[in-house]
């Protein structure tokens, strides 16, 4: 029975550790003491003896020598460690490379991870103005073109058991139109084959994304052109971008058992990931 | 409960909490996955507290078991450890805990050095202390021929690249001594450097200096830079065969972390 207490407050100063790591990630400047409490209602003691626990192991270091503090080297390389888990990050390195060098644009490779699209791979476009995506983002799946363009070609069943898990877990993450406008956003989509985002700094221009499907037709991924690449209301893709779809499905069905996501084994419903909903170019909808 | 209680309950709880982050900042490498003998070789700890970390961690969703149960992965919820606003580390701040784990070892000056064209340039190091030793200035440039670290950048580049840099380069006067380089003798050195995975250099004259360079590897097997480290000969050939174990996997871990980026002349891909 001790030795059970014992342990549950060592799990308790674990989790204020991580709670308050958590929070520096979720912040936008870096953060002191008090601001940390406040804002977790967690005694200045616990968070101080939490942050220089977090600082002596690397995981977040002080601020230019103030006494704030920013995420630290350990917390992105342990991202960097998780992708390089997808094989889908290694082997769509050249495609990538290729197609940004092709268009000109920044593209991005999102995998699915249950219910959410993960960034794992992407290049920068050759031009001087480009969008600085960064690896690890994580979005639900109704949340921009490259997401939404893997949930437009879900079962309606799982679209269904997917509807269920945002209301209960992000029920202020839902669609502003509701999910019936959704829908039928979805199946403009399908009909397509593609998605499209309108750019606000781009007028009458879109960034584009396809799905990445399978040897069975389930989506696993999207590529996403950043750029303005597609006058708005066009229907033509760029023919770079679909050859670089089709050998991504290609090198996918030859080593199906490879490209299957490490977390393969865990039920959508299990993977629970909480990040902040995007800030980025892409601020939601499927077009 | 009295302070000084709570003062031991307090300090047993963050020595866990701290044994916690160390057994998940393993995973942060290249590595596949770790099972408890594993970790705890690797971190000094028993097994009962490896165990005990990893139930954590578990728990709180940074690591999920393997699906054959026996090992453990990074989980999911390490996509919440992130902060747009904070940028990726770089090549030096990936080195820095490695110059200076390299430095504690040998108690000998370190530099990192990456490849600018034709020259090694110095973006990091320590200088020791102790009475002769290399100059470790952040910022200037030395040719590829006349150190180890440069050498070492040499080596692990193609032979066509090799044969144009000489003919670029020649005569390679070499530093201090105003003696000729022979293309033969680079090229001898170099084979040696390819053979062993890393440069032994001795550099003779008044004060004979022993120089050891390693290679660091990008996630391509590119070269990122090169750390090395390097003394009066007399001082560190007494204790670098006995170092060269530590040394040898103090670089191997910090390989498996800069493994994990592409180097920076990838410009085009996101880092």
């Amino acid at each position: 029975m001790q030795a059970r207490s014992a342990r549950a407050v060592i799990n308790s100063s674990a989790s204020h550790v991580f709670d308050v790591l958590r929070f520096i990630c979720t912040w936008p400047v870096p953060l002191g003491v008090t601001e940390i409490s406040r804002q977790l209602k967690l005694p200045a003691s616990t968070v101080y003896r939490a942050l220089i626990t977090l600082e002596e192991a690397d995981y977040i270091r002080r601020y230019r020598n103030t006494p704030r503090f920013e995420l630290a080297p350990t917390p992105h390389l342990l991202n960097r460690a998780l992708f390089s888990r997808f094989e889908l990050h290694h082997a769509s390195r050249p495609l990538m490379r290729s197609l940004a060098q092709a268009t000109g644009e920044t593209v991005s490779l999102w995998a699915r991870l249950g219910w959410f699209a993960l960034r794992i791979g992407g290049a920068f476009g050759s031009r001087d103005v480009y969008h600085r995506a960064r690896l690890g983002e994580t979005r639900l799946l109704h949340e921009g073109a490259a997401a939404s363009v893997i949930l437009a070609e879900l079962s309606e069943a799982d679209l269904a058991s997917y509807r269920r898990f945002v209301d209960k877990h992000f029920p202020e993450r839902r669609p502003d139109a509701g999910w019936d406008a959704q829908a039928q956003d979805l199946r403009l989509v399908r009909t397509r084959g593609f998605a499209t985002i309108p750019l606000p700094m781009a007028p009458g221009f879109d960034a584009v994304a396809i799905p990445i499907r399978n040897e069975s037709g389930h989506p696993v991924a999207s590529i996403m052109l950043d750029g303005p690449v597609l006058r708005s209301g066009e229907a033509e893709l760029d023919p770079c971008a679909l050859q670089a779809r089709d050998d991504l499905e290609v090198m996918i069905a030859l080593d199906p058992a490879a490209f299957l996501s490490p977390f393969a084994h865990i039920p959508a419903d299990g993977l629970l990931i909480r990040t902040p909903s995007t800030s980025d170019t892409e601020t939601g909808g499927s077009g | 409960m009295n302070s000084a209680t709570e003062e031991t309950g307090d300090r047993r709880q963050n020595k866990a909490t701290a044994r916690i982050l160390a057994v998940l900042s393993v995973f942060a490498s290249d590595a596949a996955g770790y099972g408890v003998t594993e970790l705890s070789n690797q971190l000094g700890m028993t097994k009962n507290m490896v165990y005990r970390a990893l139930t954590t961690l578990v728990d709180q969703g940074y690591l999920v078991r393997d699906p054959t149960g026996q090992r453990y992965q990074l989980g999911f919820r390490v996509l919440e450890l992130q902060n747009e606003n904070t940028s990726e580390p770089d090549f030096r701040e990936l080195c820095s805990p490695y110059v200076d784990k390299v430095f504690q070892l040998t108690g000998e000056s370190v530099s990192l050095m990456v490849r600018a064209g034709d020259y090694a340039v110095f973006i990091d190091g320590v200088e020791t202390r102790r009475p002769g030793t290399y100059r470790t200035q952040i910022g200037a440039l030395r040719p590829l021929y006349a150190n180890a670290s440069g050498r070492v950048m040499l080596a692990f580049s193609s032979d066509e690249e090799i044969d144009e840099y000489i003919l670029r380069n020649s005569p390679m006067t070499l530093p201090a001594s105003d003696r000729e380089l022979a293309p033969g003798a680079l090229w001898t050195q170099l084979h040696e450097i390819r053979q062993l995975g890393y440069a032994r250099m001795l550099r003779p004259g008044a004060l004979p200096m022993l120089a050891i360079a390693f290679p660091i590897w990008d996630m391509d097997r590119r070269l990122h830079g090169v750390l090395s480290t390097g003394g009066p000969n007399e001082r560190l050939a007494v204790e670098i065969d006995h170092l060269m174990p530590k040394l040898l996997a103090t670089i191997d871990e910090l390989c498996h972390r800069t493994q994990l980026y592409a180097a920076d002349t990838q410009q085009w891909e996101m880092l």
